[in-house]
């Protein structure tokens, strides 16, 4: 199941006004990118992750909403709180998908009559939209859903699943983006029924592992099951800036201030880290990473420095930085273990008083001097003086 | 050379000193014992460069003083099959070859050239010091402490145990950082203050070696080495060179909360309660409110928990404290008493944990635990 256009089915619920006109979710400046945007919009050639600019200049009076993750992520709960409560097993994919298992649902209830149940009772009790496609696994089941859009059911039965995907395009198929598409397309490859026909040794050799899930994929084979939840395997966040910069004292600022965010939704989740990620992208789009693997923490004192060191090492280039960000990855469930030699009460005090003030007046309530200071650099280069 | 020995004894003796030989030596001369015969006395030494172990037999019936290294393996394997019996040593130093004749067969080996056996570290004669400890002392004082080094590559210090000497008791310390013990003898005593670092091998060495020893240990030390002499064994190691983190200073001194309770009664608890604990981190929360102590663990990601009342003695604010149960345990493994006291400040600073009454009138046991940060 997939939610239409979700953020701005929900803009639509909080302002009635947004109803039937073309709406553009997604950041403001110069370079914001669609998030989301309405079928009206659509219309002009707007699609998501197209530059704000260019999405207006295709549809000059679309309406553009900033977007409140918030609100969306509490639709979102609404919505998997309804299929949690009827269904047997879900998986819940992303904020607006949801894969459903409903296999031996079928003896009781009629898989397509009880699917359909489903849809209008989220419909009448959220009020959004939302599609569904029903089939024998996750794959058709998500084209399926593609093709049902906007707020319709498709039902593809296990025999006539060949007859569905054939002459769908191949961009159709989950796993193929923009450059396996344009790799496709110039063979000459447009529909799944090409594809299809390709011997799969072939495909394996053009993309690797890859090919030949892609192959399976388009055969109507995918034996993945619907997983009920899914360890959160790491946690992170970037920053893309309006004018790159190489102003490295407000680089060093801004990783500062990105570390001292997200270890705290580690401790919020009670997790720790054993494995810190600094990413930079150069302004020719250019992009490096660098790890360290640690000893299990969460404290952002223990980590500022590690992320200041693997910039320091990252940054070797003499060029503007386009994107700067950090990434905590093998995490497990957990609280810190005190270490004698390092850990005073007063520190461990402060970092308990300043979550507490964070948990009740937001993330940004409290923080390190350096990462409260504005959100740009003074000039793109440093000045030498 | 040539001599008979009894096999049992033999075996017992080679089973101690193998202990030292590690399975990834560097120099291949090392996977052997070395043998030497002196008049009646055969010393067997065993080292993997750093520690160095000797052990002497004392024979009835032996005759051409020599030495050679004799491949380890081979000969614990075979020793380990005899029933308690003679057996006849017969060594050829100049082909290198061992026949060993038992009552009913013959086994032979070929050795190596005993002088290529590394020679073990010299103490400095002008500069080492010297003491005697009682073996009991000795051995309580490793085994309180052993289990709380560390295994910290970044912090070698860490990874031993610290032997204070002053003129009026002796002091063993281990720590991780994030448990720590220190064990204070009132009855042994050096003549001038200093102290060493001893490695964790050769302390569980001794470990093993010393409950066979009812006299008195002589221990030499210098800088760089250490010498352990025994009735029957000597085991000479290289200590941990650095400094040791000043630890008096983490040892909280004003600890208003004193909780006290039956030590097997919270041992068996915890076992109990820490399996419904999260794997990864091993937190239990330890809840006082009057005289009550409430064990509780969870692990959300497979929803089971588990909590515990237990009746304590309780003088201090209601308070509640996260430990890693993985230590907790141990720690409570290593004392002895009837009943412990827990001496607490906040939940943030470590919590003492204390023997009541002492074991022994002579020693002062006390072991630290940091605790775990936890939102309360």
């Amino acid at each position: 199941m997939d939610l239409d256009t979700f953020f701005v089915s929900v803009e639509r619920l909080i302002n009635s006004k947004l109803a039937g006109k073309p709406v553009i979710i997604g950041g403001t400046s110069d370079r914001g990118v669609v998030a989301s945007c309405s079928y009206e919009a659509r219309s002009y050639g707007v699609h998501s992750a197209m530059p704000m600019r260019m999405a207006l200049n295709l549809c000059n009076d679309a309406i553009v909403v900033r977007g409140d993750m918030e609100q969306y992520s509490r639709y979102s709960h609404m919505v998997t709180d309804i299929i949690a409560e009827s269904a047997p097993v879900y998986e819940k994919a992303s904020i607006d998908e949801h894969y459903i298992d409903i296999t031996g649902m079928d003896r009781f209830f009629g898989s397509h009559k009880w699917a359909h149940e489903l849809r209008e009772r989220i419909i009448h009790e959220t009020g959004l939209p939302i599609s569904f496609g029903l089939s024998v696994n996750k794959t058709v089941s998500k084209i399926a859903t593609g093709e049902a859009k906007p707020n319709g059911e498709k039902y593809v039965e296990a025999g006539l699943i060949q007859d569905f995907l054939s002459p769908l395009s191949i961009r159709k198929i989950p796993m193929i983006g923009k450059q396996t598409f344009h790799l496709l397309r110039s063979m000459g490859i447009v529909t799944i029924d090409t594809l299809r026909q390709i011997p799969p040794e072939m495909m394996e050799k053009l993309l690797g592992k890859n090919g030949s899930v892609i192959w399976k994929r388009a055969n109507g084979i995918d034996h993945s099951l619907v997983t009920p939840y899914s360890e959160r395997k790491s946690i992170s966040t970037e920053h893309t800036f309006d004018k790159d910069t190489a102003d490295i004292a407000y680089l060093k600022e801004l990783l500062v201030g990105m570390v001292e965010k997200i270890s705290y939704e580690l401790r919020k989740k009670q997790k720790l880290t054993s494995c810190i990620t600094v990413k930079i992208r150069y302004s020719n789009f250019d992009t490096h990473n660098l790890q360290k693997r640690i000893q299990y923490t969460s404290l952002d004192h223990v980590l500022i420095p590690i992320a200041k060191e693997l910039f320091d090492r990252l940054y070797s280039r003499r060029m503007l930085i386009r994107l700067i960000g950090v990434k905590f990855s093998h995490l497990v469930q957990g609280v810190q273990q005190l270490n004698m030699f390092e850990d005073t009460s007063e520190m461990i005090n402060l970092y308990l008083t300043m979550d507490k003030l964070r948990n009740r007046y937001g993330k940004d309530a409290v923080g390190r001097a350096v990462s409260h200071r504005p959100l740009k650099p003074a000039l793109p280069y440093p000045t030498i003086s | 050379m040539k001599f008979v020995v009894s096999s049992t004894e033999l075996l017992s003796h080679l089973q101690s000193v193998s202990r030292v030989i590690s399975s990834k030596n560097t120099l291949p001369i090392l996977d052997n014992f070395l043998f030497s015969l002196s008049g009646t006395e055969l010393e067997i030494t065993a080292s993997d460069l750093e520690t160095t172990l000797i052990t002497k037999i004392k024979l009835e019936n032996a005759s051409d003083d020599g030495k050679i290294a004799v491949p380890a393996k081979i000969l614990g394997d075979t020793l380990k099959e005899f029933p308690e019996q003679p057996l006849t040593f017969e060594i050829n130093t100049s082909s290198m070859s061992v026949v060993i004749s038992s009552e009913n067969g013959q086994f032979t080996v070929v050795g190596q050239n005993g002088d290529e056996f590394p020679q073990m570290a010299k103490l400095k004669e002008d500069d080492k010091t010297e003491l005697t400890i009682d073996s009991e002392l000795l051995l309580s004082g490793i085994t309180k402490a052993l289990f709380a080094t560390a295994d910290d590559e970044l912090r070698p210090v860490m990874n031993g145990i610290l032997l204070e000497i002053s003129e009026d008791n002796l002091t063993f310390v281990a720590s991780d950082a994030h448990k720590l013990v220190r064990y204070k003898r009132m009855d042994g005593k050096g003549e001038s203050s200093s102290s060493f670092i001893l490695p964790k091998k050769p302390a569980s060495l001794l470990k093993n070696i010393l409950p066979k020893e009812d006299n008195v240990v002589k221990v030499e030390f210098d800088n760089k080495n250490a010498s352990f002499t025994l009735t029957d064994y000597t085991l000479v190691c290289r200590l941990v060179e650095g400094n040791y983190p000043s630890y008096n200073s983490v040892i909280p001194t004003k600890n208003p909360n004193k909780l006290t309770i039956g030590r097997q009664e919270l041992y068996n608890s915890l076992k109990r309660v820490s399996v419904f604990s999260n794997q990864a981190s091993n937190l239990v929360k330890l809840k006082i409110k009057g005289n009550q102590l409430t064990v509780s663990a969870q692990d959300i990601d497979f929803s089971i928990s588990a909590y515990e009342r237990l009746n304590c003695q309780y003088d201090g604010d209601d308070m509640e404290i996260g430990f890693k149960s993985t230590f907790m345990i141990e720690i409570l493994a290593n004392l002895h008493t009837e009943d412990i006291v827990i001496e607490l400040s906040d939940p943030t600073r470590a919590g003492l944990i204390l023997p009541t009454p002492s074991e022994n009138k002579n020693e002062d046991v006390l072991m630290l635990l940091m605790p775990m940060m936890i939102n309360v």
